[in-house]
């Protein structure tokens, strides 16, 4: 079984694993519909070195990791709060009368 | 004394597995526990030094979660190790570190916790900010298995390597153990090999057959919570 390496759990069977898609930076809380669909639903599919997010199911653990996604080799695993240090707030709408 | 699960609140998941099995029950946190099996004390000590499963899921346990947990534990007085890794601590309860935001908190065979209780009367969710209780008495089965053969029985249904040499006392394995998230404590009994099985207590008969079924071929079987107590007094080789 191909193997993945979990920043927090060491190496593990990739069936212990989901995967989350590609990481994106976030678009402008005012950006439009088509930004956020592009966002949020529609993937680069890259031929090449990608970032994506995954998940260890029994740990609840999401992580990063660097993948070809033409030779499918792994390339490195990272804790998510390396790229994500901040947290991101939004405000509240306004509500609309 | 011995008591019929049906008449308490709290029973076991696998209490009708148990009373199938012949169970005499005995009530331990206002839940029923199963002592010994239809086999008897003595011969399921003998069991269960070659390959024994028990339900500890009448024990007390518990934990919290949130990025102030482990802090907020430590300012408790709580002892707390790497990730992966679980220190005991002087009441004889172990504290299982399971992530930077997540402890787990085993009380000792007898059923108690000192430190469990402590920590619970002085959780409030104003003063522990970021850090939140896991009820997992009522989330979570726990399981014993003991036994020279535990380590190759396990290897049939979990990829990470848990033999002795490899996977040290307290070492903590959060991984897929028949098909199912579990977590895996090692944790010998006296000189005796055991480990915990921790999961989601919906599951519990499940496994609870599952193990049975990998068992057979070492001739392993359920024992009661007497036989688990009993390894874990011995000091002597197994």
């Amino acid at each position: 079984m191909k193997i993945l390496n979990c920043p927090l759990n060491g190496p593990r069977n990739i069936s212990e694993f989901v995967w989350g898609g590609e990481v994106k930076e976030h678009p402008a809380l005012d950006c439009t519909d088509e930004q956020w669909v592009d966002y949020a639903v529609l993937e680069n599919n890259t031929a090449g070195v990608v970032r994506e997010w995954w998940y260890h199911v029994p740990t609840a653990y999401w992580i990063i990791a660097e993948r070809n996604t033409v030779t499918d080799e792994i390339i490195r695993t990272y804790p998510a709060r390396e790229l994500f240090k901040d947290r991101v707030e939004f405000p509240a709408p306004a509500v609309k009368p | 004394m011995a008591v019929q699960p049906a008449t308490l609140n709290r029973r076991s998941f696998v209490y009708r597995e148990l009373a199938a099995l012949g169970a005499t029950f005995r009530e331990v946190n206002g839940c029923a526990v199963a002592a010994t099996l239809a086999a008897g004390r003595a011969a399921e000590i003998a069991a269960a030094r070659d390959l024994g499963l028990a339900d500890l899921s009448g024990l007390r346990r518990g934990g919290y979660k949130g990025w102030t947990a482990l802090d907020w534990l430590r300012g408790q007085g709580v002892a707390i190790g790497e990730n992966n890794m679980t220190l005991k601590q002087g009441d004889g309860s172990r504290v299982a570190r399971l992530a930077d935001s997540e402890a787990m908190i085993l009380g000792d065979l007898a059923g108690g916790s000192a430190l469990l209780d402590r920590v619970e009367a002085g959780w409030s969710i104003t003063g522990a900010l970021g850090a939140y209780p896991v009820p997992r008495p009522e989330t979570n089965f726990w399981f014993a298995i003991a036994g020279r053969h535990s380590d190759t029985m396990l290897a049939k249904i979990c990829g990470v390597d848990l033999r002795p040499h490899r996977f040290p006392d307290g070492a903590v394995a959060q991984t897929s153990v028949a098909r199912m998230s579990a977590i895996i404590i090692r944790h010998d009994l006296g000189a005796t090999l055991g480990y915990d099985m921790i999961a989601d207590s919906a599951a519990a008969s499940y496994m609870w057959t599952s193990l049975q079924d990998a068992m057979d071929e070492f001739g392993g079987r359920p024992v009661g919570l007497d036989a688990i107590v009993a390894l874990a007094a011995e000091t002597g080789p197994a």
